[in-house]
């Protein structure tokens, strides 16, 4: 009753005026960088980080919440319209929303993949709400051997769902994990890899990392490109949209149905607990799903409102399972959780199964703000500002990108006050613009960098309370569900999934 | 014998320095102490775990792009010369492309500039130079290259000297 009181709470908050404004604004930004190719809404977030220093925590939780569904919706406006996916999300509503753009009912595929977002976006902060605190209980009952199984599993998963590039995912997971080592060692006060500098005793920041990994590195990437806009205007012209005819017809909402809007943002739920899926794994089971259960299966791909509303629906509901393990456990599946995870420990947070109850008050808005974001802004900013969504995201690119520029380097300044940390900023811009270049997920990076120091300190003391025995992983009951839990998924992954491939193959 | 080189790429190049990084840092980690004193794990333990596990990817990263190229090379042979894609891409130095370079070298430069000439100074000219770099460079669009670049240095000055009060370098500060 008390988390309920609680919860309850998170939406009055929002009534404060600068909160609201914080959200509304976190959701225009969320859907423009969303909307534009190139841009994401993790570089929204990344770009917001340093800002987080001059904000009250609650205030900045709101505004990362509402960019995190705003860019996972706006990513189908270019996906529909152009056929260009503003976020890697939205692929599979292309594949629906185009062919029904070019039948001249781009509006009415905006409207279904709005309406999708709002369901499965309000379904997936609502499970959201509801299953944090049952896990957080469970999570009190993973002592450090499983903690440091659970932490190992979440590696293993980030590693193996880089489906292609399980080695290119291993050598960034592994750099990351390298990088966090530099500083303080995590159990002894001895000093590691500092070269006898003393800026570096303290260890790296999180914001440098994240702002190269994500600002700079796309600054690098994007000087290669000549167009002067983001998306050519001559591309526009044959995709005016009225605001008349985004609502979408009720009989073909009832011919989607109900049940398949609640499996999607299930579906959709469920792939965000799981560490290294994303929006994109989401939209992709759910599609394959809504395929596979459909009547009528040789409709899709040529501009099906039903694979746009199981698509939109999950990639929205995974907003709120990704936050479910970086709040209970600590361990963020995601870059936009794992900066989530560093707005808190800017502000001396730290999560873990005790967070969700003794801290409810500031996370509570947060997920107020996820819910009011899916289920109010994604209609309303469809309705409002739909008709000129495809003149917004033309943006000259110039004036972009500098922009992106001094915030993310000034933004860097802003934690020290010292250009230290803009030149590390630097330095793993350029890094992450090789390991880009060749196609090694950065994701894998961050991921590693933030979860390498608590795999190295429950590893440390699971085993110096034992005696330095290895087989207290195996003698622990709950550190040995998560090591067989991650040969579950390395077996289904790794090597059924590749020789299904391959009979599929020879088959065909 | 054929004496024909690999036309090795960033593929094969960036595992290699990652792998040369992964080294120094092996031998650094060795520095610590030894990984183990009296059953337990010394802080050099895990950083040379980590270290030694990421060799064994990089060499197979490495191995994997040997032979990707092996295989390319095998089937270039007997194809016209000047038939290759890399003619096809925009200007590089090296593999690497001539706008990273520029907008990293300006970067850096702007990060020298920041704390000696202040914010104004430093950013206005930054933000000029990549407005070039990001657009077009003729005479005609200079005044509004201008005017963008007053508004987003202002702009920036505003977000965080004014809103979120954080005190940046001055030239007289």
């Amino acid at each position: 009753m008390e988390s309920l009181y609680g919860l309850l709470g998170g939406f009055s908050a929002l009534a404060n005026p600068e909160t609201l404004l914080y959200m509304i604004g976190g959701f225009l930004i969320g859907t423009l960088f969303g909307a534009v190719p190139g841009l994401t809404s993790v570089l929204a977030i990344a770009l917001l980080l340093p800002l987080t220093y001059s904000l009250d925590v609650t205030t900045a939780l709101v505004a990362c919440a509402s960019i995190f569904m705003a860019g996972m919706c706006s990513g189908s406006i270019t996906a529909t319209t152009i056929n260009i996916p503003g976020a890697p999300s939205s692929m599979m509503t292309a594949l629906e929303g185009y062919p029904m753009q070019q039948r001249g009912e781009g509006a009415k595929a905006l409207g279904h993949a709005a309406l999708g977002s709002m369901i499965g976006g309000s379904v997936g902060a609502l499970l959201l709400m509801v299953m944090s605190p049952l896990a957080a209980d469970i999570a009190l009952l993973i002592r450090t051997p499983g903690k440091f199984s659970l932490i190992a599993f979440a590696l293993v998963v980030i590693i193996i769902s880089q489906r292609g590039s399980i080695t290119k995912g291993m050598i960034a997971t592994l750099l990351g994990v390298m990088v966090a080592t530099i500083g303080i060692d995590v159990v002894q006060p001895v000093a590691r890899f500092t070269f006898g500098s003393s800026v570096l005793v303290q260890g790296i920041d999180m914001m440098p990392l994240i702002i190269g990994t994500f600002a700079i590195s796309e600054l690098l990437i994007q000087a290669d490109s000549r167009s002067a806009r983001t998306v050519d205007p001559s591309k526009l012209q044959a995709a005016r949209v009225r605001r008349r005819d985004f609502i979408p017809p009720l009989s073909e909402v009832r011919e989607i149905g109900i049940l398949r809007y609640l499996k999607s943002a299930l579906i959709g739920y469920s792939v965000g607990i799981l560490p290294g899926a994303g929006g994109s794994m989401a939209a992709f089971v759910s599609y394959a799903e809504s395929m596979r259960s459909s009547k009528h299966p040789e409709r899709y791909g040529k501009g099906n409102p039903e694979g746009i509303a199981s698509s939109e629906c999950a990639n929205n509901s995974m907003c709120g399972g990704a936050f479910v393990p970086m709040l209970t456990f600590g361990i963020p599946g995601d870059p936009t959780t794992a900066i989530v995870l560093g707005v808190l420990v800017i502000n001396g947070l730290q999560p873990g199964p005790q967070f969700m109850t003794q801290q409810l008050d500031l996370i509570a808005p947060m997920f107020a703000s996820l819910f009011v974001s899916a289920l109010i802004l994604v209609p309303l900013t469809l309705y409002l500002l739909g008709p000129y969504f495809l003149k917004i995201v033309s943006i000259r690119r110039d004036v972009l990108y500098s922009s992106i520029a001094v915030v993310a380097l000034v933004g860097s300044y802003v934690a020290t006050y010292s250009t230290f940390q803009m030149a590390l900023a630097l330095v793993f811009g350029v890094l992450a613009y090789f390991l880009r270049k060749q196609k090694y997920p950065t994701v894998c990076l961050l991921l590693g960098f933030v979860l390498g120091p608590s795999l190295e300190e429950y590893c440390r003391r699971a085993l110096s309370i034992n005696d330095g025995s290895p087989m207290v992983f195996l003698t622990s009951l709950d550190s040995l569900f998560f090591i067989v839990l991650t040969a579950v998924f390395f077996y289904f992954m790794v090597i059924r999934k590749p020789r299904e491939n391959a009979l599929n193959a020879t088959s065909g | 014998m054929s004496s024909k080189r690999l036309s090795l790429d960033g593929g094969f190049y960036v595992p290699a320095v990652l792998a040369i990084i992964t080294l120094v840092y092996l031998v650094s980690a060795m520095q610590i102490g030894t990984p183990m004193k009296d059953g337990n794990m010394t802080p050099s333990f895990f950083p040379i775990t980590a270290a030694v596990i990421m060799l064994i990817a990089l060499v197979c990263a490495i191995v994997q792009e040997i032979r990707r190229a092996r295989s390319i090379d095998t089937e270039k042979t007997g194809e016209a010369p000047g038939s290759e894609e890399g003619e096809k891409e925009g200007k590089n130095v090296a593999g690497i492309s001539l706008g990273a370079i520029c907008v990293a070298l300006l970067t850096a430069g702007y990060l020298l500039a920041f704390d000696l000439i202040g914010y104004f100074v430093s950013t206005f000219l930054y933000v000029l130079l990549l407005m070039f770099q990001f657009g077009s460079f003729s005479v005609k669009s200079l005044p509004m290259k201008l005017i963008a670049t007053f508004i987003v240095t202002g702009a920036g000055f505003l977000l965080f000297e004014v809103f979120f009060q954080v005190r940046l370098p001055t030239l007289w500060g």
